[in-house]
């Protein structure tokens, strides 16, 4: 189990990370979202030991982050971490040697790994070579080849087509199995909401929401109404407590700021006709976050 | 530790010497050395107007030719002219000779005359110039019969000439009973130095290059991220020192190795048409070796060997160390090849007083500089090699080296740890000066 506990982090004047605390307990997905300079890298290199906290403390299963634990994490950048003039298998070795593992288990892994992402035939080709799709396959496989049980993966499915964050899915899914704790970082909301059992967002260094996903969706008060019929839209607009209103092809969509709403929405949509459908969903991640980022995402 | 430390430092060698371009550049050194120490031989193979032989008609109206035909004979030989002559006495009409001389008939008349005032004049007449060294060699020859002819001339008898013309013996005496008398051995010595540094002063230029491009690439790809999180950076520096090190020595001991192939090429040729047509130059070259022997050189070399290689040892590592932590600080290459130039401007300074020491004999400022690290490598051993100082200075100066290398080791990792995982070129010193300051 991962524990961060109060950590600061200081450049200088600079308050990079302020106060931060969250666990990943083994099996679970954590998600750590921000928008750019938010302190994620900061808490990243936090975690694998690059950077050492002005106050607080981080801990894997009880010890302090230093070398002897490293060989236990596995880090996926955001930006391509590769020796690209070396072949698949060098980068591969070079990593994994590095992790404290033999050759020969790292060869065996790699196989496994090559043929899991279909892409065997690259073993002994140069990355610089390879498609940013494959070049990102690589570098996965350089995060996991000492099978982690502290995965971290900022920005996994960079580069990647539909297809292959479908693979890559899977695989994350099996260190999940397997009892790896996972930190996922990504602008993709859609991913983190798929993925994530609980979660934190950053702003400016500084926690503002964590908790369970099911409970934070649960928290946050606002809701969206989904209405399919005739229904009067300025009324709609003009009832108290109502945000927005979404008109789609087939469907309208009433965002409320609060759940004590619904009835006076209810009771305006029953004046409509041919109506067929009237559901309360909890908002999307991709809300939560803008709500309290509270800015424009940069995507 | 240890594991990843051999595991890093012997990848970092691979990425240097299991490339193609080692090894062409390898091949292709081992050919430069033997064209280098056969030059003469190849020059030979190829041919040219120095093949041709030479005739040299003497028109001797003073009786002199025996005397001018012997003289220019020994000068040709002791110059090591590599062009033939045949000197020969002109039987024919002088008139009809200069008729003969055109594009195909490439020979010289020397015509000797007597002179009322200086005992004697000549004339070189030839079709075509005969260029400097041929006509140099003409008039030594003609200024030795000259003074010979007006000896005789004034009456002097043989004994008389033989001592007027003989060298001066001249000798030298040192009254201090504990230095010997080794005439030239300054210049031999320090030339024999300034062969041993040359390699050095090129393999510190290509160990700074690499060690720059290899930590920038590994700082602009993100893996120094992915390296650190698994090994320190302590045992990262370590690494790329000792693997820059090996490097260099390795490229060292082959560039020996290939002056030793290349000699014994020279000497397994030695004894086929091609000395013949190169004339006997293995004979010449041991000749050479034998003078520079006779001076002692070889045996003081030998003496103060075990140091110099030391020193020579922990000035690459104090190159490297230098230059990992300029790799560090930089983001880019351009940005290191920039910030190198002062390192390559220290090794030149180093290098031209090298080869200015034995010009300022005794000079006090190069003498201290001996000591000062980064210049002692390239200065003690050659002032060591002429005399100037002693090995026991000479061991001071790589205790000083041993001491700086330790000192910029400690505080140059400092700076490392910091600047490896620092990608913004903002408020750069400060950000080094203050690590320098951090405790561990």
């Amino acid at each position: 189990m991962l524990k961060v506990e109060h950590v600061t982090k200081y450049y200088g004047e600079n308050k990079a990370v302020d106060d931060l605390s969250f666990q990943v307990e083994d099996g679970k997905i954590f998600g750590l979202l921000g928008v750019n300079g938010a302190g994620k890298t900061t808490t990243f290199r936090m975690i694998i030991g690059l950077l050492e906290p002005t106050s607080g403390k981080i801990t894997l299963n009880g010890k302090p982050i230093d070398y002897s634990v490293t060989d236990t994490i596995g880090f996926l950048t955001e930006e391509r971490s590769l020796l690209t003039k070396l072949t698949v298998k060098e980068q591969i070795i070079y990593y994994g040697t590095l992790k404290g593992m033999k050759e020969e288990s790292i060869l065996k892994k790699l196989d496994e790994w090559l043929e899991r992402f279909h892409i065997t035939e690259y073993k002994e080709r140069k990355i610089k070579e390879l498609s940013k799709g494959n070049q990102q396959k690589v570098q996965f496989i350089s995060a996991v080849i000492n099978d982690p049980k502290l995965l971290i993966l900022d920005e996994p499915f960079s580069g990647l087509d539909p297809i292959n964050v479908e693979m890559f899915m899977d695989a994350i899914k099996d260190f999940k199995k397997k009892g790896s704790s996972i930190i996922f970082s990504s602008h993709r909301m859609e991913h983190v909401e798929m993925f994530c059992e609980s979660l934190v967002i950053l702003v400016k260094g500084k926690s503002v929401l964590e908790g369970e996903l099911k409970q934070i969706k649960k928290d946050f008060r606002r809701k969206n109404i989904h209405i399919k019929g005739d229904v009067s839209i300025p009324n709609l607009k003009q009832l108290k407590g109502v945000l927005e209103v979404e008109e789609n092809a087939d469907e309208i969509i009433v965002k409320i700021s609060d759940d004590s709403y619904i009835n006076d929405v209810f009771d305006e949509v029953k004046k409509g006709t041919d109506i067929t459908e009237f559901s309360v969903e909890d908002p999307s991640l991709n809300e939560i976050f803008l709500s309290k980022v509270g800015e424009t995402y940069e995507g | 530790m240890k594991a990843k430390l051999k595991f890093l430092t012997k990848q970092s060698l691979d990425k240097k010497i299991k490339t193609k371009w080692f090894k062409g550049v390898n091949i292709f050194l081992l050919l430069l050395f033997i064209l280098l120490v056969n030059i003469d031989r190849v020059i030979a193979v190829f041919g040219g107007d120095f093949e041709s032989e030479i005739t040299i008609y003497v028109e001797d109206e003073l009786n002199v030719y025996d005397e001018f035909n012997m003289t220019f004979e020994s000068l040709s030989e002791s110059l090591g002219e590599a062009k033939n002559y045949q000197v020969t006495k002109n039987k024919k009409n002088l008139e009809e000779l200069k008729t003969e001389l055109n594009e195909e008939n490439d020979a010289i008349i020397v015509h000797l005359l007597e002179d009322e005032t200086n005992y004697m004049r000549a004339e070189i007449i030839s079709y075509d110039d005969i260029g400097t060294v041929t006509t140099q060699l003409i008039s030594a020859a003609i200024n030795s019969v000259k003074s010979n002819y007006a000896a005789t001339e004034s009456g002097l008898t043989n004994e008389q000439i033989l001592a007027l013309t003989s060298p001066v013996e001249v000798s030298t005496v040192l009254t201090n009973p504990d230095i010997e008398n080794k005439e030239g051995q300054d210049i031999v010595a320090a030339g024999v130095m300034l062969i041993f540094i040359l390699p050095c002063f090129f393999l510190i230029l290509m160990l700074v290059q690499m060690i720059g491009a290899e930590v920038n690439d590994e700082k602009s790809t993100r893996s120094m991220e992915i390296i650190i999180s698994n090994v320190s950076p302590k045992v990262h520096f370590l690494s790329k020192i000792f693997a820059s090190t090996l490097f260099v020595v390795i490229q060292g001991v082959l560039l020996l190795l290939y002056g030793v192939i290349a000699v014994v090429i020279r000497n397994l040729i030695g004894g086929t048409a091609l000395s013949a047509m190169s004339g006997d130059v293995t004979k010449e070259l041991t000749e050479i070796l034998t003078l520079v022997q006779d001076t002692g050189v070889f045996s003081l070399l030998l003496r103060g060997l075990p140091i110099i290689l030391i020193l020579f040892l922990l000035s690459f590592v104090a190159y490297a160390i230098v230059a990992g932590v300029l790799a560090s600080m930089t983001t880019s290459i351009e940005d290191f090849q920039q910030l190198q130039t002062p390192i390559m401007l220290i090794i030149m300074i180093g290098y031209y007083l090298a080869i200015m020491a034995v010009q300022f004999d005794g000079s006090l400022f190069i003498e201290i500089a001996s000591y000062i690290p980064m210049l002692s490598f390239l200065l003690s051993p050659v002032l060591y090699m002429i005399g100037q100082i002693t090995i026991w200075e000479l061991a001071i100066s790589t205790v000083i080296m041993a001491v700086f290398t330790w000192i910029i080791f400690k505080y140059g990792l400092r700076i490392y740890k910091v600047g490896i995982l620092n990608y913004s070129s903002s408020k750069l010193w400060r950000k080094m000066f203050k690590s320098l300051k951090a405790k561990k």
